[in-house]
């Protein structure tokens, strides 16, 4: 009479993890479930989270890096600071109780639990037990190289912006107290994963959209070389170059338009020979409080009303995201008048921001749009179509552009084309010559081209204009017109709740 | 020998005793009354009959041959020897070694009593009751405060011996909501581990015992009828609308914003509130069925208006209790049923905090208006961003909710005919409420989508059996009283939704819940020695479906003492102290009740319809694992209490002081976890421990008890500090979601804090006082003002709490009131923190109204401002809930006993300091609290 105490799930969406595979369809849902962490925040909804200590919605993978690569440096402002963490984070005042900085290791992390559950559920040891066919075992080959590169991929993240991580891989048991490895031993594990893998991915371009392949790993291994000098003290410049070219002889090609690949069908228009790597976005299947839901939404001016232009409801969000005065100076002196890129709005609004709460002060951009390339909205008026594209092939040329000025090899006639492709496909006819592309050239464009992507912090870093005095923009330091910040600002604080459960975590300096 | 027969009643309503001891003076020879309170006995001429029961006057009357003698016996209050409730069992309150305290229906809290909790309001020494203004609404009921933090903090309801689940289903105002309060007989209240250990796993929060009224056999019909009209008296000040427009140019507002300011003098909240009536009417038949089979059967009708437009709670109960004997009384059997239906027309509150925005300057309708005729902000067909017309959110709304519940139980009580000091008890229970909620309704929106169509339906059910064994046998000066059982109990929980209908994107959904399955093993023995001391032991093995096979079964036990100082010779005679126990009991109980039921299972979850991911162009049902902790245990409460229960004078006054420690260790607290360890990085763990000191002095005092005066006073006190001592690595615990801001909070747990302190800024000011906005104090010294500087400021939580009611009867006359106050409570305003900046004077697109408290403070922006401490208020309040005059005419025909009539006042006024509208909230954070409002009653009584 005490056996009833055994239960067992009764919802059919919920699946014991004994029971789970012995249907073999079971492997591509666990491999999705984890890419999906980069694009949801749970499994009921978007207002549902599977880690805590930050809103729901917030917590989003591309959201959170989007707050501390973006929001962090000169070309966001976010109009509610009453939003838990966004006051200290766009002031640069953060501390480790910050919520997105939390949201940020741990949904990170997160990923890199999801990925070793899923390489200890599919050792050859379990595959034979459990009788798997030949032709999903061949299935399972990818899967599990996919795994390995989204847990690089997460390290990445976590090496660049706190210089340190738990470190967990397959070997190690649920709930085990990780150890803790340091900024460049991450950076070898990456590599060295990145580089073992490589011959079971899939090749570059050539997987199903939404998952990743050797485009991906390649892209990766780009940024840790082109960054190698800010995380181990080595520069690896010629390393980065050689896998821009390897991206560059992949066959990815510039989308048709800029805005393809903003627009809420990018995964079907010409973007998707551009974008390398999605964050997955969907009004109807994929519903989450993403970057592209932010964005689109976020940058629906309180004036203009224009919510309808982009695919989403009229006022939108009213205001939330406008941009510093910095970012909105570069368009600035008639080179930009008809580039693409420039999706300024600037009528009736001053361009610098004296009161971050007033919606009416500082530009709004129209970069991010819910609509399709033939102007058709998406299927829901809050939760956009348009994914994130996390690595597309025109940070690829720029990379290589700067690669090579950082002494990385290649040709400056390359570096210029590559340059100079981009300007064309913006429709600029303002081309520039190789005399004209100089490294701080190349943060300016990479701000034009690539802003509100995800890079910003990570570039102004490697130009040694985070932190100090050298370059100031509008808040940082919390001063309306800019002051310098400390140095120990480069890298984020591990945030409070994940210290207290680990150890082994020691703080960042500074904090 | 000669037979005598008779009828013994109780004097105070004429109602037939069963159980009454007829016994032959000096002999052994005697009988005891049947259901009906029949009795026959054989008798001798000359000898005296002798008629006893537990809490009466025993009575004797010389045989003189006559073959009939009825009997009225009488209460005797002196003995205070009311029979209470103890869980598988009862004592008497001179014999209860535990915290233990009953409120029978006399003693009841009167007024508008809608739903059975409110019962108890301010009567029992360390009960809190908070109750919701929305009509039938839900309370948080807390003894002592609660023991856990993330665990539950609800007491445990035992209705009839069925242990009832805290979870409401959709379409229900709440568990207790469909419980007709007529129906009920009497609440014991057991607090400390000795009293509550028996029901181990789920005790730690206290017991609430609730027994049903029972049939009898004599027949009479009650019937009742009250009606209540309802005002609110007091709203959340905002601006007028001349004030209104007055403060948009004041404030320099754009023009596009100043000339959108209307003629119109529009009070939104006089608009959404209305005054509201209700009516209250119950039946009650008792009588003998069959003339066999004591029988109760009632009906009540209850319909409420909400405070809010729309609003409705209408319930039917039906309740039928038989309770037939068999074999000589041996057998008695107690069959309670109850069917309740409850019809609720939900008004969203929300519209409270729309009404305090919305722009008064404009109307309620509009006839040019597309959007049903109502007003709404917009240009042609489209709406501006900045909130909707509240009016027409509530009229345009139609979100109806109907639950059917049934629940009752069987109990068979049998005493063994071979072993008459053995008796065994079965008590089968059932509860079952389906609720389902239908939403039709239209919103002013641009999305093509111009409304909600949703179903949505929900079934709970909970059955349970209980048995156990109990052994009664005095062997020389020592009584024994031992008891051994089973329990077994299973809650489910399933139902589906459709989403809403008029979406193509929407999607329905099943759902089912994990069983939950509680197993107990349980025994208790109490031993009297000499009727002076008295010891309880109790044991109980608890297994749980929550924890993993290794980590479920808990035990649980305690030990009291008690040593009736009253009855040592020393004592016996003194004139001033008529009853004097002391007792000291300590014991461990049990805590598992968390939102999570398969923790410890490795499970996989499949996306929603809209968490999905996606490969190529096609969706894939993506499958991401579920948190686990395979290490799941018991929370456990340790409690230590020494308490005192006194009489003087006769018991005139009596009392209790109790003092008590709880500690709970091994908290089941949602904890962080190593990142990547998991699949969360926060997990619920047996981490942290929680401290709970606390008084509790209770007195009553008969003041005057004649045969037709009467007055007493009941007033009772409770101290009370709950200290957080242990928290998992000392990290703090953020919690207390409040509203402006998208995830912000207010609260924190911290170690050696109390839980739910208010974290916040320390605000400037300058020297003449007046609030510096934005700045506050760099309390770390390190001139950032950042997260680091905030502080903790008082907590929700109320230091005393006082009750004090007072009833006084004279001749035909009732007269009763009731007064509760809580001292050191505090709030965060959150009305003011969120709204009262005059930045907000502009909603978006258009103008919105704030509170006139901004008058004070003149702040500007919200996010600098709505952390700052000046927010926490004091919030100690003293209450009048009810006030109750009545005037019974008795014996009016052949017909009508009796009728009694009534009226009285509930809410009567507030005294607090609070400059929010109810000092009273719930968590300590007032976000534009559903109103209560205050009710003028009158009703009547009818006995036949």
């Amino acid at each position: 009479c005490t056996d009833d105490l055994n239960i067992t799930p009764n919802d059919d969406d919920t699946l014991l993890g004994a029971d789970l595979y012995e249907d073999e369809a079971a492997y591509e849902r666990v491999i999705a479930g984890v890419y999906a962490n980069l694009a949801l925040t749970g499994t009921f909804g978007p207002e549902s989270s599977n880690i805590e200590g930050i809103d729901a919605g917030t917590s989003q993978f591309g959201r959170v890096l989007l707050y501390l690569q973006t929001l962090t440096a000169d070309q966001m402002i976010w109009s509610y600071e009453n939003d838990p963490g966004t006051r200290e984070l766009q002031r640069n005042i953060w501390t480790a109780q910050n919520p997105m900085i939390l949201g940020m290791y741990s949904r990170t992390h997160l990923t890199i639990s999801l990925a070793n559950n899923f390489l200890r559920e599919t050792t050859a040891d379990k595959l034979d037990a459990r009788s798997v066919s030949e032709s999903v075992r061949a299935d399972i080959v990818e899967y599990r190289a996919e795994a390995r590169l989204l847990r690089a991929l997460s390290y990445y993240y976590m090496m660049d912006l706190f210089g340190k991580a738990n470190f967990g891989t397959e070997a190690d048991a649920i709930n085990t107290v990780l150890p803790v490895v340091e900024r460049a031993e991450l950076f070898q594990f990456i590599e060295s994963e990145l580089l073992d893998i490589e011959s079971d991915l899939v090749d570059a371009g050539q997987n199903q959209y939404g998952r990743a392949d050797k485009g991906v790993a390649y892209m990766i291994l780009a940024k840790i070389y082109l960054n190698a000098e800010v995380y181990t003290g080595t520069p690896r410049y010629s390393d980065c170059l050689n896998y821009c070219q390897q991206l560059l002889n992949s066959g990815y090609v510039l989308a048709s338009e800029y805005k393809n690949n903003f627009q809420a069908d990018n995964n079907l228009n010409s973007a998707n020979g551009e974008i390398i790597f999605p964050i997955i976005s969907d009004g109807v299947t994929i519903q989450n409080y993403g970057p592209t839901t932010v964005m689109i939404n976020g940058s629906v001016g309180s004036l203009e009303v224009n919510g309808a232009e982009v695919g989403v409801s009229e006022a939108a969000w009213g205001g939330a995201i406008r941009v510093r005065k910095e970012f909105a100076q570069l368009w600035e002196g008639g080179d930009f008048i008809d580039d693409d890129r420039n999706t300024i709005i600037s009528a009736d609004r001053p361009i610098g921001i004296t009161d971050i709460s007033d919606q009416s002060q500082g530009y709004i951009i129209q970069k991010y749009s819910n609509l399709s390339s033939d102007g058709v909205p998406g299927a829901d008026q809050t939760f956009v179509d348009t994914d994130f594209p996390l690595f597309r092939l025109a940070d690829v040329h720029l990379m290589y552009a700067e690669a090579h000025l950082r002494g990385g090899g290649g040709t400056i006639s390359e570096a210029v084309n590559l340059v100079n492709d981009l300007r064309a496909r913006a429709n600029n006819p303002n081309t520039i010559s190789a005399g004209e592309l100089t490294l701080p050239f190349i943060l300016d464009e990479r701000s034009r081209e690539l802003h509100w992507e995800a890079h910003r912090r990570q570039d102004l870093i490697r130009f040694g204009l985070f932190t100090g005095g050298n370059y100031n923009w509008a808040w940082k330091g919390n001063g309306s017109n800019g002051i310098a910040i400390p140095s120990h600002l480069n890298l984020f604080p591990i945030p409070n709740l994940s210290m207290s459960s680990n150890p082994n975590l020691t703080q960042n300096p500074g904090y | 020998q000669s037979t005598v027969t008779g009828t013994v009643t109780d004097k105070a309503n004429a109602m037939p005793l069963p159980g009454v001891n007829v016994i032959i003076k000096g002999t052994a020879r005697g009988t005891a009354t049947d259901f009906d309170g029949k009795y026959s006995l054989e008798v001798n001429q000359g000898e005296i009959i002798v008629y006893s029961y537990v809490g009466y006057t025993p009575q004797e009357i010389e045989f003189t041959g006559q073959s009939n003698i009825d009997v009225a016996i009488e209460e005797d209050a002196s003995q205070l020897e009311e029979v209470i409730l103890i869980g598988y069992g009862t004592t008497t309150k001179k014999d209860a070694t535990g915290s233990v305290d009953a409120v029978t229906s006399k003693d009841f809290t009167r007024g508008n009593i809608v739903t059975p909790e409110n019962l108890l309001s301010g009567r029992v020494a360390g009960v809190t009751v908070n109750t919701s203004g929305a009509p039938g609404s839900g309370s948080e009921i807390k003894i002592r405060g609660g023991s856990s933090i993330n665990a539950s903090n609800n007491p445990l309801i035992v209705i009839d011996g069925l242990p009832i689940t805290n979870d409401n289903v959709g379409g229900s105002r709440g568990v207790l909501a469909s419980i007709n309060p007529n129906d009920i007989d009497s609440f014991t209240v057991l607090k400390d581990a000795s009293a509550t250990a028996i029901y181990g796993s789920r005790a730690s929060n206290g017991v609430i015992i609730i027994v049903t009224k029972k049939g009898r056999s004599e027949f009479s019909v009650d019937y009742d009828v009250q009606y209540t009209l309802g005002d609110i008296d007091e709203q959340i000040e905002v601006f007028s609308a001349d004030e209104f427009r007055a403060q948009v140019i004041a404030q320099n507002l754009p023009n596009n914003f100043i000339s959108q300011l209307g003629d119109a003098n529009t009070d939104w909240q006089d608009e959404i509130f209305r005054k509201t009536v209700s009516v209250n009417h119950n039946v009650t038949v008792r009588g003998s069925l069959f003339n066999a089979i004591p029988a109760r059967f009632s009906f009540g009708v209850t319909e409420q208006e909400g405070a809010i437009l729309t609003s409705e709670f209408d319930r039917r109960n039906l309740s039928l209790s038989l309770n037939p004997t068999f074999f000589d009384n041996h057998l008695k059997v107690n069959l309670n049923t109850n069917l309740s239906y409850e019809d609720n027309r939900f008004g969203d509150s929300g519209q409270i905090g729309a009404a305090l925005r919305y722009d008064p300057t404009q109307p309620v309708y509009d006839p040019s208006s597309p959007f049903g005729g109502f007003y709404q902000h917009r240009n042609g067909n489209t709406l501006l961003l900045g909130g909707s017309n509240p009016v027409a959110a509530l009229l345009q709304t139609n979100n109806i909710g109907d639950s059917e519940r049934f629940y009752g139980n069987i109990n068979f009580d049998y005493k063994f005919h071979f072993l008459p000091e053995m008796k065994f008890v079965l008590n089968l229970g059932y509860d079952k409420t389906e609720g389902v909620s239908r939403n039709n309704s239209i919103y002013a929106t641009n999305d093509p989508i111009k409304g909600n169509r949703s179903f949505s339906f929900q079934e709970r059910t909970n059955q349970s059996l209980d048995g156990f064994l109990n052994y009664n046998k005095k062997f020389g000066t020592i009584n024994t009283d031992l008891t051994a059982g089973y329990s077994y109990q299973r809650f489910t929980n399933e139902g589906h939704f459709t989403g809403n209908q008029r979406d193509p994107n929407s999607f329905g959904d099943t759902f089912a819940d994990p069983d939950i399955v509680l197993i107990g093993f349980f025994g208790r023995a109490n031993l009297t020695v000499a009727e002076k001391y008295l010891m309880t032991l109790t044991y109980r093995r608890d297994g749980t479906s929550r924890f993993s096979e290794d980590n479920r079964w808990g035990d649980f036990y305690a030990g009291a003492f008690a040593w009736k100082l009253s009855d040592e010779d020393f004592l016996k005679d003194s004139k001033t102290i008529s009853n004097l126990k002391l007792r000291v009991g300590y014991g461990i109980t049990g805590q598992q009740e968390i939102g999570e039921r398969d923790l410890f299972l490795s499970r996989y979850q499949a996306g929603s319809n809209n968490s999905q991911y996606q490969f190529g162009n096609g969706v894939v049902s993506s499958l991401i694992p579920s948190e686990i902790n395979p290490d799941l245990k018991w929370e456990e409460t340790k409690t230590l209490e020494v308490g005192i229960d006194y009489g003087l004078f006769d018991e005139y006054v009596t009392g209790s002081l109790n003092v008590f420690q709880k500690d709970s260790e091994d908290l089941l607290f949602n904890a962080p976890v190593p990142d990547g360890s998991n699949f969360s990085n926060s997990i619920v763990q047996n981490i942290g421990n929680l401290r709970i000191q606390g008084l509790e002095f209770t007195l009553n005092t008969d003041v005057i008890r004649k045969e037709d005066f009467n007055l007493n006073f009941n007033f009772n006190a409770t101290l009370l500090d709950r200290e957080i001592t242990e928290l998992a690595f000392g990290q703090d615990v953020t919690t207390g979601g409040i509203a402006g801001g998208t995830g912000n909070f207010i609260q924190l747990f911290r170690e050696g804090e109390s839980p739910n302190s208010f974290y916040v800024f320390k605000q400037l000011r300058d020297t003449q006082g007046n609030y510096i906005e934005g700045a506050y104090v760099d309390l770390n010294g390190d001139n950032i003002i950042n997260d680091e500087d905030r502080y903790l400021k008082e907590n929700p939580d109320a230091d005393v709490i006082f009750g004090f009611q007072t009833n006084l009867e004279y001749k035909g006359f009732d007269f009763s009131f009731n007064l509760r106050a809580n001292i050191g409570n505090y709030v965060y305003n959150n009305v003011n923190s969120a709204r009262a900046q005059f930045d907000l004077l502009r909603s978006d697109a258009v103008l919105g109204n704030i509170p006139t408290s901004v008058l004070d403070t003149n702040f500007q922006t919200t996010s600098d401002v709505i952390l700052s401490d000046v927010y926490i208020e004091n919030a100690s309040f003293l209450k009048m809930d009810n006030i109750t005059l009545g005037y019974t005419f008795k014996d009016l025909s052949k017909f009508i006993k009796s009728v009694r009539l009534w009226g009285g006042i509930q809410n009567v006024f507030t005294i607090t300091e609070y400059s929010g509208l109810d000092p009273e909230v719930f968590n300590g954070i007032d976000n534009t609290i559903y109103p209560r409002p205050r009710n003028i009653l009158i009703g009547a009584n009818f006995k036949f």
